[in-house]
């Protein structure tokens, strides 16, 4: 029974999920729901830490692998549910009666996001994604305005069923090619496969269910609406923590077809261009946004295409890049959704507006807000211009220098639309009194926000030993 | 004592005080900030002091490695050129921090984001490692948009917003520059002093060079790519505007020297001739737009655009050969020359609007009789900018001159037709705002002319002005073996007979 240590993360977060599960039961506090949350968030980033050198596969060989990848992977994912958590102390975009009922789906998606990273056959991921995102699909609704709360959660959830129906498509015919529905079957047969056009159609089926996930072009469409509407805290995971899952599939994905990286005469062009779309489109829609999620939204999107570009290389360099990328990106994203909460604590749409005399109202938030802005834009000393650095690198190293002038060039479009949000915290006078008024910052915000800040800036200057992690992950992963 | 990072250190110690204490902590902040310049210039000194120009090369090497498996170390080292431009960073910083002593406004986010760009600037003039050479670059670049917004006057918004943009589109260019430089050596290594000695093939430094070229040629305010400096040196506040133009731009020029010119010899040589019309047009543009303006921010605006083509041409000339050690020498003493200067102007330009509000030139009119000790500041910012021979930039402008009159004699042409048009927009300046009849609105000025210690940082300019313009020979001693050296690599190139190919 020594495998139960490597499901250690796993088994803490069901077993606290079940205790969260009486919390409406027995009609307990919120206050008392969200310290058992807290608690589990920190069980389970130990859990994490304490399996980091372990390697194995419990229970049934070959469908359910720990590995360093996947433990690096799943603390991440522990530490943004802790996070997000922590943030959620007073989450008043949600209706007040699902208070309880939210840290459990939050966790629940944890866990099939953890499942999804350890998984290396088809079915075992494909429920652990499902696992993973129907929780999302009801905290969307959870919103307190049912009419906002329902498109936005019908959007996000049509679309996210789409995809993984299309991602279930990509799998049978990757069955059917197959006659098995191990990733170890692969190994073998890779040979002969990589030469059918089939083949390379079916990894491209499987991937979107992913990238709906990331919110690359052509599953982008929910990012905008569900990002603008749904409850602050809500999408603050969505923003953060499921891209990290999103991004370590997409590298798992990648890696398993890794080998026959030079016959990919048909899957690289499409990826490519799916990023070159992804980054454009994200950009030029956002210049016109007024709503700071939205906006955000789009900049997901196009990050999205960043991340792209690191996994389309098919290089053990490119997937490093692209988790590194990922992680740092989903700092970034924390620190500007955890201004978005505060900021618009009582606001069910939050407009650029919101932020105006920031500054004054808390120096902390302010400075918070433009270390993730300056993340996103890509400039030193946050993890963006690091991350991008590696991406880029990682792209040139192909010799795609057309992709990577072309994404660069982007990225100074992109500075303008976060250089607005800045100047509307710095800059510009509130909008009201009611909107001047200092904002009280709780403990917990402080240290969430201390943690995400640090780790963006950590990451960014002192990359040393993150990037060893990811590099040891995509090793592990690349075998 | 590894005496580069503790040039560094000083302003990063400074910033970290002033993050920290609270925002009504004015004081502390303001001698923060002084004394943290005051080391750092003292470090400077020392560093000039102690450089060995007999042995020349990179000295006072510091290497720590940073991401080993990316081949990013933090690896620091100043040769003849840098050692002068860190001593022009410091000079800059000291009296910029002075200028702004009386600020009322916003005071730790104002030095907090001026101690950071001072941090970048150092990195860039010191750092040996091309991703630090870029990091470093970067940071320098992000303060500049608060600075404007907040702080600036007039258009501001407009200013900060192009300004950004123009410069991170050249950032743009330099990225995948950068990158396919590291990719194309092969040797996992950033390392500036490694990727100069590798001999790249000379279609691919053809293909990069311009890339970077125009990449950092932005952030120096070359013709065709000018149009944010002007403006944003117009609507930032007096020490922003010192460090705008007086490194911010150098920082472009520098970028252009230690990676295009030392890293890509080839692909300079073969692009030469283009930019060095390029730079030709600007000197002449610039001084022509100059002669039209109104206010007094954009005649120094235009004129730097003008002065730092002198530079841009100096660099293209270095490559051509003829009088490559003339051209390269007179480059980078305009590079540390116009610095002082323009600072100066700012300097003096930004007292004079403390004091009227008001920078339009035909505002005033006898403005010599109300001010006397500001105008004659102001004055020798403008002689030193026509090259007056007794101040700094003559020996620089004078060097480039005579090495585009051997290069390429219609190009000398434009340099002493910049410097004569210089003579005649500065002098219309004088005519107009200083020596008509006295304007009675101004009478109040008389009290409140420049005094006491506010005379200390423009003093220290005009100083160094004057001294490098009796003794030329502080900076070129410093510069010559450097150049030399750089010049030599250059000639091996000749066989390749890449010039005129274009």
């Amino acid at each position: 029974m020594a495998d139960i240590i490597l499901f250690l993360p796993e088994i803490v977060c069901l077993v606290m999920a079940l205790v969260l599960f009486f919390a409406p039961v027995c009609a307990w506090r919120y206050s008392t729901a969200w310290g058992i949350a807290i608690v589990a968030g920190i069980a389970a980033v130990s859990a994490c830490l304490w399996t980091w050198p372990m390697e194995g596969e419990p229970f049934f060989a070959g469908i359910y692998r720990i590995d360093f990848f996947s433990q690096l992977v799943k603390t991440a994912l522990a530490l943004g549910y802790l996070l997000v958590v922590a943030i959620s102390r007073d989450p008043r975009t949600l209706r007040p009666a699902t208070w309880h009922e939210f840290p459990l789906f939050l966790l629940l998606s944890t866990v099939g996001m953890m499942m999804m990273v350890s998984a290396t056959e088809l079915l075992t991921l494909y429920i652990s994604m499902e696992l993973s995102a129907y929780p999302l699909y009801i905290v969307v609704a959870l919103h307190r305005n049912r009419s906002i709360g329902a498109e936005s959660s019908t959007k996000y959830m049509i679309q996210g069923m789409v995809a993984s129906a299309i991602s279930l498509y990509g799998m049978s015919f990757l069955f059917g090619l197959l006659g098995s529905t191990y990733f170890a079957a692969l190994d073998t047969q890779l040979g002969a496969l990589a030469l059918q056009p089939m083949f390379w159609l079916a990894v491209l089926l499987v991937l979107s269910g992913f990238l709906f996930k990331l919110a690359v072009f052509p599953f982008h469409f929910w990012a905008a609406d569900t990002y603008q509407a749904a409850p602050h805290e809500a999408v603050t995971f969505i923003a953060t923590v499921s891209k990290v899952a999103a991004v370590a599939i997409l590298c798992r994905i990648a890696a398993l077809v890794l080998p026959a990286s030079e016959s990919l005469v048909h899957a690289r062009p499409v990826l490519m261009w799916l990023a070159i779309v992804a980054m454009t489109l994200g950009n030029f829609a956002a210049l016109r946004q007024r709503d700071l999620k939205r906006l955000l939204g789009y900049s997901a999107v196009a990050h999205g295409g960043y991340i792209l570009v690191g996994i389309q290389t098919l290089t053990e360099l490119g997937l490093t890049a692209a988790l590194f990328y990922g992680l740092g990106y989903a700092a970034m994203s924390l620190v500007c959704f955890l201004v978005v909460c505060e900021v618009g604590r009582d606001q069910d749409t939050v407009p650029i507006e919101s932020v105006s005399g920031l500054y004054q109202r808390s120096p902390l938030l302010a400075a918070a807000l433009l270390v993730g802005l300056l993340g996103l834009i890509g400039l030193p000393p946050t993890v963006g211009f690091i991350g991008k650095w590696f991406l880029f690198s990682a792209a040139l190293q192909q010799g795609q220098f057309g992709l990577v002038l072309f994404a660069a060039v982007n990225a100074a479009i992109a500075l303008y639309y976060y250089l607005l949000v800045i100047r509307q915290a710095y800059m510009v006078e509130p909008v009201s009194a009611q909107h001047a008024e200092p904002i009280r910052l709780r403990l917990n915000a402080v240290l969430a926000a201390a943690v995400a800040t640090g780790l963006v800036i950590a990451m960014g200057t002192f990359p040393g030993f993150f990037w060893n992690c990811a590099s040891r992950a995509a090793a592990a992963l690349v075998g | 004592m590894p005496l580069l990072s503790a040039i560094m250190a000083c302003p990063l110690i400074a910033l970290g005080i002033v993050l920290c204490v609270p925002a009504t902590a004015v004081r502390l902040i303001r001698w923060t900030c002084a004394l943290s310049a005051l080391a750092a210039g003292v470090l400077s000194l020392h560093l000039w002091h102690s450089y060995d120009t007999v042995a020349g090369g990179m000295q006072f090497v510091e290497r720590i490695s940073w991401v080993p498996s990316a081949g990013i170390s933090y690896h620091l080292g100043v040769d003849g050129f840098s050692t002068i431009l860190v001593m022009l960073n410091s000079i800059v910083f000291f009296t910029g921090v002075l200028t702004m002593w009386d600020l009322e406004h916003r005071v730790k986010g104002f030095f907090a984001f001026m101690l950071m760009f001072v941090i970048g600037v150092y990195g860039v003039f010191l750092s040996l490692d091309l991703f630090f050479f870029y990091f470093f670059y970067e940071i320098a670049v992000v303060p500049m948009y608060p600075l404007v917004l907040i702080w600036g006057s007039g258009n501001k918004e407009y200013a900060a917003m192009k300004l950004t943009l123009f410069l991170l589109a050249g950032s743009a260019l330099l990225f995948p520059g950068l990158l396919a430089i590291y990719h194309a050596a092969g040797l996992n290594s950033f390392d500036m002093t490694l990727l100069a000695a590798h001999p790249f093939d000379p279609e691919f430094q053809v293909f990069v060079y311009p890339f970077i070229f125009l990449g950092f040629g932005v952030l120096a305010g070359m013709f065709p790519v000018h149009g944010w400096s002007p403006t944003g040196h117009v609507a930032a506040p007096s020490a922003v505007s010192m460090l705008h133009a007086g490194v911010l731009m150098k920082l472009g020029a520098f970028g252009i020297l230690s990676v295009g010119i030392r890293i890509l010899p080839a692909g300079a040589v073969y692009w030469a001739p283009v930019f060095a019309v390029l730079a030709s047009i600007g000197i002449v543009y610039g001084a022509f737009v100059a002669m039209r303006q109104t206010d007094f921010k954009f005649v120094i605006g235009f004129s730097s655009v003008s002065h730092m083509g002198i530079v841009v041409l100096g660099l293209n000339l270095a490559v051509l050969g003829q009088a490559g050690v003339d051209a390269l020498n007179g480059a980078v003493f305009q590079m540390f020359a116009h610095g002082v200067m323009t600072a100066l102007f700012f300097s003096i330009v930004g007292f004079i609007y403390d004091r009227s509000h008001s920078k339009t030139i035909a505002d005033f009119g006898g403005l010599g009789s109300q001010m006397p000790r500001a105008v004659s500041v102001f004055i020798v910012a403008g002689l030193c900018g026509a090259g007056l021979p007794g101040l700094a930039s003559f020996w620089a402008e004078m060097l480039v001159s005579l090495a585009a009159l051997k290069t390429y004699p219609m190009m000398g042409v434009a340099i002493i037709g910049g410097l004569v048009l210089t003579a005649v927009y500065i002098l219309r300046v004088f005519i107009q705002a200083f020596f008509g009849p006295p304007n009675p609105r101004w009478q109040g000025l008389r009290q409140v002319d420049l005094a006491g210690w506010v005379i200390v940082p423009r003093a220290l300019l005009i100083g160094v002005l004057v001294i490098l313009g009796f003794m030329p020979r502080l900076i070129l001693d410093m510069i010559n073996g450097t150049t030399i050296a750089l010049v030599e690599n250059l000639a091996r190139l000749e066989d390749l007979n890449l010039l005129g190919k274009f």
